[in-house]
């Protein structure tokens, strides 16, 4: 399944057999908001038309970083085409920009089926982009793999039950349960001691939802006392009700889904009030190193899930690099810090061809949809299996624990997750223990 | 204590919230006009005070200053590139003028900037709190927040008061036409007008960023609570801009008190009560003599 960390296979031969990919320079930047570069190809007339919705602008934009260097990539990586059922096939992919905004992504998957004709979605990045999109296929019969909402509020949350699951959309991310099993790892054998009371900021989105309906019951029957202010609404100013409620209850251990200025505003807040919490495990905002490196020094010693990082000992089986080649290439040619986003958009990729190539005919959406549900491979993110996931449309991934460290120096980005807890993936290396906030 | 201290942090929030909300009062009072891109303008000038601040390795507090006459400029330009011409096309195409400008904004500001959140990063200042007790903190920003709100708010409204271009502004606000009679030019006024109004919003947005964080989309988000306070403070009194903004704050804070869920609903709901209760304002009565 998974290919040990070498430090002797050759970077240059791996970087050689990529399409010449270190060349793909991105500039950075916006994407064209309104509309994706077109590839034709002279030398057959079937074409697969790829759809790719991701939010770059808007409030989640921080999760559309890599796509301009994604994008490059992925049409390089196309550009000779797909051969399959002795088929040649043309590949074309078409992204679109959701705006982080449902209405807008409701728009751009429309036009995408209805205008461009597209043969498979791709959408990736928060339920306010991912649902209605995906709502929008399975409406359309038109396939559509999906990836990085939590799975239940991808699966429950466009309201499938397993006795009436989806028939044209995929999906694959961590779930409740990963989740879980990360949160109380860390917690309990990170080796920071505490009183196991959570004090628990969940907003009143579709992320909060399903985390209170599904982590809150699992984590008091792991033992952890709940310490619940209720949900709040994204982009309140003022955390003065739920600070004093943590402190009352004296919770060490702090959790949150927040967007990144409700954090901030929070994190300050908390300081000027005296709330320190042992343990701060923020999800969301605390996923990409931007987000993290706006709280300065306040952002040390925080902790977040990573569903890949350059560590994960697995490599793309489109451009045959190693996770941490790709890393590499990236801020090489963004200048950014690689983010965990870029594993999951390269995987929505791998398996996209996969399936295709499992078809007889790539242009049938039944045996492309079905063919999406049956997929089993080891993409850069880790072994992915719809044969064998929670239900019938979703594959889970791996989670683990990292801590945001001041990096060490002569790093070209301020801050560095170090693994400190890999829940029961034996593959993934462990890079230190969990300190203590302060 | 804890009901204490949400009116305490109520009355911090209420201070960035008058902030935010002087300009558009102004403008509103002045022009009649709502400047939609205020948001978006505040999230300029935290921008610009980022990069003077770490550029030439300054506090922000300094750099805000340097900035604040480069925000005036904007408002001159503002003023002369966009709204003379749509003022004369009547109130609607002005607004959707600054509507344009405000999507313009946010993405040369993303295109430029990135979607990174950022903060200005003010040292323990932004951590640091003076404790009454176990349960109640003020914090040294958010008096400090305070502070500068009631001293620009007050500052305005003597220059409005007092002086020459105060009454040129009153009297253009009351009506233009005459004014101009006169011998009141009002082109001038209102560029005077949108200068300060905008030098505001720059303020304000400097001072939400050393609050939280911003990134180029935060702009509506906060034109919204700034514009509640305009109408609870009522329309063109700033006196009313700063009562506004402390009526909105407390509201949230008290919310959230009672349940989080609460916390931005119970800022609404003393919106929609002014509105339908006293329609001209907590201290609008100015208006209805203008």
């Amino acid at each position: 399944m998974s290919a040990p960390m070498t430090g002797n296979l050759s970077r240059r031969s791996v970087l050689r057999g990529t399409a010449g990919a270190a060349g793909l320079l991105s500039t950075g930047g916006l994407l064209t908001a309104c509309g994706g570069i077109k590839e034709s190809s002279a030398q057959s007339d079937a074409v697969l038309r790829i759809g790719y919705v991701s939010p770059t602008t808007g409030p989640a934009a921080g999760f559309g970083e890599p796509n301009a260097y994604l994008m490059k990539k992925m049409r390089a990586a196309f550009k000779g085409g797909l051969k399959i059922g002795g088929k040649k096939y043309s590949v074309e992919i078409i992204d679109r920009d959701s705006q982080s905004n449902p209405q807008n992504a409701a728009q751009v998957a429309t036009d995408l089926i209805n205008g461009e004709k597209i043969d498979l979605m791709l959408v990736t990045s928060t339920p306010e982009t991912v649902n209605p999109v995906a709502d929008a296929c399975e409406a359309a019969k038109i396939p559509c793999l999906s990836t990085a909402v939590p799975w239940e509020a991808w699966y429950f949350g466009r309201g499938a039950t397993p006795e009436k699951p989806f028939t044209y959309t995929y999906h694959f991310f961590i779930g409740v349960a990963e989740i879980h099993a990360a949160y109380t790892s860390l917690w309990t054998e990170g080796g920071v001691k505490t009183n196991k009371r959570v004090g628990v900021m969940w907003p009143n989105d579709p992320d909060g939802k399903a985390i209170r309906d599904g982590l809150g019951p699992q984590l008091k029957k792991s033992g952890f006392t709940i310490v619940d202010p209720g949900a709040y609404e994204d982009g309140t100013n003022d955390y003065s009700a739920q600070i004093a409620a943590f402190k009352k209850a004296d919770a060490e251990i702090f959790n949150t889904f927040p967007l990144p200025p409700d954090f901030a505003t929070f994190w300050k807040q908390a300081r000027q009030q005296g709330y320190r919490p042992r343990i701060a495990s923020i999800a969301k905002t605390g996923l990409l190193p931007s987000q993290v490196e706006a709280l300065g020094p306040l952002g040390y010693g925080l902790s977040a899930g990573f569903w890949w990082t350059p560590k994960f000992p697995f490599t793309s089986t489109l451009t045959r690099q190693y996770g941490f080649e790709l890393a590499e290439e990236y801020e090489k040619s963004t200048g950014r810090q690689w983010t965990q986003i870029l594993g999951s958009n390269m995987a929505l990729f791998e398996v996209a061809v996969h399936a295709l190539k499992e078809t007889s005919d790539p242009k049938d959406r039944g045996e492309l949809a079905a063919a999406l549900g049956k997929a089993k491979l080891t993409t850069v993110v880790g072994p992915l299996d719809w044969t064998s996931g929670p239900v019938k449309n979703v594959s889970t991934e791996p989670l683990v624990m990292a801590q945001w460290r001041k990096a060490a120096k002569g790093s070209s980005f301020p801050l560095e997750p170090v693994i400190v807890d890999k829940n029961s993936f034996r593959d993934i290396p462990l890079g230190g223990s969990l300190e203590p906030l302060d | 204590m804890n009901w204490i201290n949400a009116i305490v942090q109520g009355v911090m929030l209420g201070g960035v919230y008058a902030l935010f909300a002087c300009g558009l009062s102004l403008m509103f009072g002045v022009m009649r006009t709502v400047n939609l891109s205020h948001g978006d303008l505040a999230v300029l000038g935290a921008f610009l005070v980022a990069v003077l601040a770490a550029a030439v390795g300054i506090s922000p507090f300094f750099a805000v200053l340097l900035v604040l006459p480069v925000m005036g400029l904007v408002g001159v330009a503002l003023q002369r590139g966009i709204l003379s011409t749509a003022l004369r096309t009547g109130e609607m195409s002005s607004m959707l003028a600054t509507f344009g400008l405000a999507i313009v904004l946010q993405n040369v500001l993303l295109e430029i900037f990135s979607a990174d959140s950022r903060s200005l990063d003010v040292g323990s200042l932004a951590t640091a709190g003076f404790q009454l007790g176990p349960s109640v903190s003020i914090p040294y920003l958010g008096a400090l927040t305070v502070a500068v709100a009631v001293a620009l708010l007050g500052g305005l409204q003597l220059l409005l008061a007092r002086t020459g271009i105060g009454r040129a502004i009153r009297a253009t606000a009351a009506d233009a036409d005459t004014a101009e009679l006169v011998g009141i030019d009002s082109r001038r006024v209102y560029a005077w007008a949108a200068a300060i109004a905008v030098a505001t919003a720059g303020l304000a947005g400097a001072f939400f960023a050393m609050r939280s964080s911003f990134s180029p989309s935060m702009g509506p988000t906060q034109l919204l609570f700034a514009f509640e306070v305009v109408v609870i403070g009522g329309l063109g009194s700033l006196w009313g801009t700063l009562a506004g903004g402390m009526v909105l704050g407390v509201a949230q804070t008290v919310g959230a008190q009672v349940d989080p869920r609460f916390s931005i609903v119970a800022g609404h709901a003393v919106f929609l009560a002014v509105l339908a209760f006293r329609p001209q304002g907590l201290l609008g009565m100015r208006r209805s003599r203008t």
